[in-house]
Formats: C-alpha cells, structure tokens, sequence
C-alpha cells in the first residue's frame, strides 16, 4: 500500500474535485545541516519527488537517502552506512498537507505564508510534523520554502559514543522545492 | 643524541605520519571518481527500469549504491537550476513521465545538452535508487 501512496493522494485529489490543478517537481531541494563542537556537516539531496494539490492542499514528497551529496566521502559513507541506514530505510517521506491552502490565492503572484501538518517518515520511523513555510507564486511557478529542526532521537537514528562531539542531537532541514503545472 | 632521545624523536615522527595518513585516506578521503570507476552492471536502460518497476526491493539490493552502465533511447536532456539531466522516458503515471533521470557530471553537462532526442546513448552513473515513479542515476558520464 505504502508503494501507492503518491497515486492514491494523487488520485483522491482529482475524485474530490475534477479541476484540482497539480504541481509537481523531480528536482526539489532538501539540505540538512548539523553544527556539532567538532563540526559542522551538511548535505544536499536535489533529487526531490513533490506534489501539491491546489484545491484539497495536499502535499507530499519523497527523497531517496543515498541522493544526499556531502563535502566529505566519509561522511557520506558514515550516514548512508551507520546512521539513516540507507539499504535497510531507502528513502524519507512527507505526506500532510499546507492547512490554510484557502488563503493561498495561485492566480495571484506573491509570497505566502503557509502552514504545513503532516507525517514524516524517516529510517522507519514515522513522527508528526507542523512547520510553517512559504509558498512564492511566480511565472506560473510555485515555490515551497521551510526550515525546521528534527531529533534525531525521534526517529532512532542513534549516534555512536566515539562521535557524540561531531554531530549534534538535532539537524536543520531545510526544504526548497520549485513546482510546476503538471500537464495532463 | 641519546638512544631515548631518539626512540622519542623516531615515535613522534611516525605518529604525526600516520595521523597525516589517516586523515588523508580515511577522514578526508575524496569521493570516487565516478567517471574512471568500472560500472558493476552494463544493462539497458528499459530492461533496468522494468527491474525496479516489477520488483523494486529485489532491485534496490542488486542496484542501490552501485555504478551502472545503460545504453537506451534518450528521450530529453532538462536542465533544473545547475544540474543537467539525461532523461529516459519508458512509462506515464500520476506525475507525468516516468523512467531513468540521470543527473551529469558537470564537466559532461555542456556535451549532454548538445545531445538529440531519440538518438542511442550510453550513460554511467550511480544509481541511488527508484522513488517510485524514477530511477535516479547521478554523477553520470557519457561513454563513447
């Protein structure tokens, strides 16, 4: 069932209302950032899976772990192999929706603010999630931004003792996802 | 000098060497050159991209973290922000088109966006698994 979850939110948006306008990007940004004692370590994943639905507000995304890019091959290795996982947990998800999409105007350019509740999963680990972000309307284009601190803790990504002083407990996402029109 | 004096001298001179070593090869080793390493699987990009679609948990263990080699039927070169992407389309679905998405290496982004639609390409890259609608090669190279 998990496997559908993109078709089915997809598919209820259009049965729910038949001129629900999607927008959709394969090219999102996420980049997390953790500043520890010792160092500070940061990756980026642009390979972002999006969708939004205008109408109902639903709003998903998808993001394959080992499309995290950091500066430090060891890093790298260290996160996909020891901490997220990456063969066991493949990827992350996020499936809620913006709550005040009505006040969101899409026929009329300009910056939002927008509310955003949902469930994130991540190593397995499903944990509630309610940020407040943006969404820019430009050119026919919409612009999801977001910044907020997730526990590592909370989704049982453990740290081993011999590098508790590099990473810290918790880590800074930061979501930036352009989309646009999908064209049926 | 005395022989301790010495010994010491010897010690801390091999310790720095192997810190020095150690950060160099283990902690800030570089990444792979994904242009020169040898792909572990050369397949074509449909038969690949059906792989993950019919079983995509026995294809994530075979293909996950591994650098593949894939000859097929470029369908568009996109551009998105600074990364260039060769595109293989082999299915629609609830997003559009779905199939490879290969993200260039910069130094092949000029070359691959000179590429033909339809035309046959050959394309290395590691291959960090499918979303479920694409398989996501990156740092990709063109083979001639």
């Amino acid at each position: 069932m998990k496997k559908y979850w993109i078709v089915i939110i997809i598919t209820v948006g259009f049965c729910i209302n038949g001129f629900a306008q999607t927008y959709v990007t394969k090219n999102g940004m996420i980049r997390f950032y953790s500043e520890a004692p010792l160092e500070k370590i940061e990756a980026v994943n642009r390979q972002v899976n999006t969708a939004l639905l205008t109408q109902t507000g639903d709003f998903v995304f998808k993001v394959l772990m080992k499309s995290f890019n950091f500066e430090k091959a060891m890093m790298q290795e260290h996160f996909n192999e020891n901490y997220l996982e990456s063969d066991k947990y493949p990827e992350a998800t996020f499936l809620g929706k913006i709550t005040n999409i009505k006040d969101i105007n899409f026929t009329k350019e300009g910056s939002y603010p927008a509310i955003v509740e949902g469930k994130l999963t991540i190593h397995g680990q499903t944990q509630p999630v309610k940020q407040n972000g943006t969404l820019e309307i430009k050119n026919d284009a919409v612009t999801a931004k977001a910044k907020f601190n997730i526990f590592l803790a909370d989704y049982k990504i453990s740290i081993p003792n011999t590098v508790v002083n590099n990473i810290s407990k918790s880590i800074e996402i930061t979501v930036e996802v352009m989309m646009t029109k999908l064209n049926k | 000098m005395k022989l301790w004096i010495k010994i010491i001298l010897g010690l801390a001179i091999a310790g720095i060497a192997a810190a020095l070593l150690i950060y160099h090869f283990v902690i800030n080793k570089p990444h792979p050159d994904f242009e020169k390493i040898k792909p572990d699987y050369s397949l074509n990009a449909g038969a690949f991209y059906n792989e993950f679609k019919t079983s995509k948990e026995n294809a994530h263990k075979l293909y996950n973290g591994k650098v593949i080699e894939i000859t097929g039927r470029l369908s568009r070169v996109e551009s998105a922000d600074t990364l260039t992407i060769a595109v293989f389309v082999f299915n629609q679905g609830m997003f559009g088109d779905e199939g490879i998405r290969c993200t260039m290496l910069k130094k092949f982004s000029a070359e691959a966006k000179k590429l033909k639609p339809d035309g046959i390409i050959r394309v290395k890259g590691y291959c960090s698994g499918f979303n479920d609608t694409d398989v996501i090669m990156e740092h990709c190279s063109l083979i001639y």
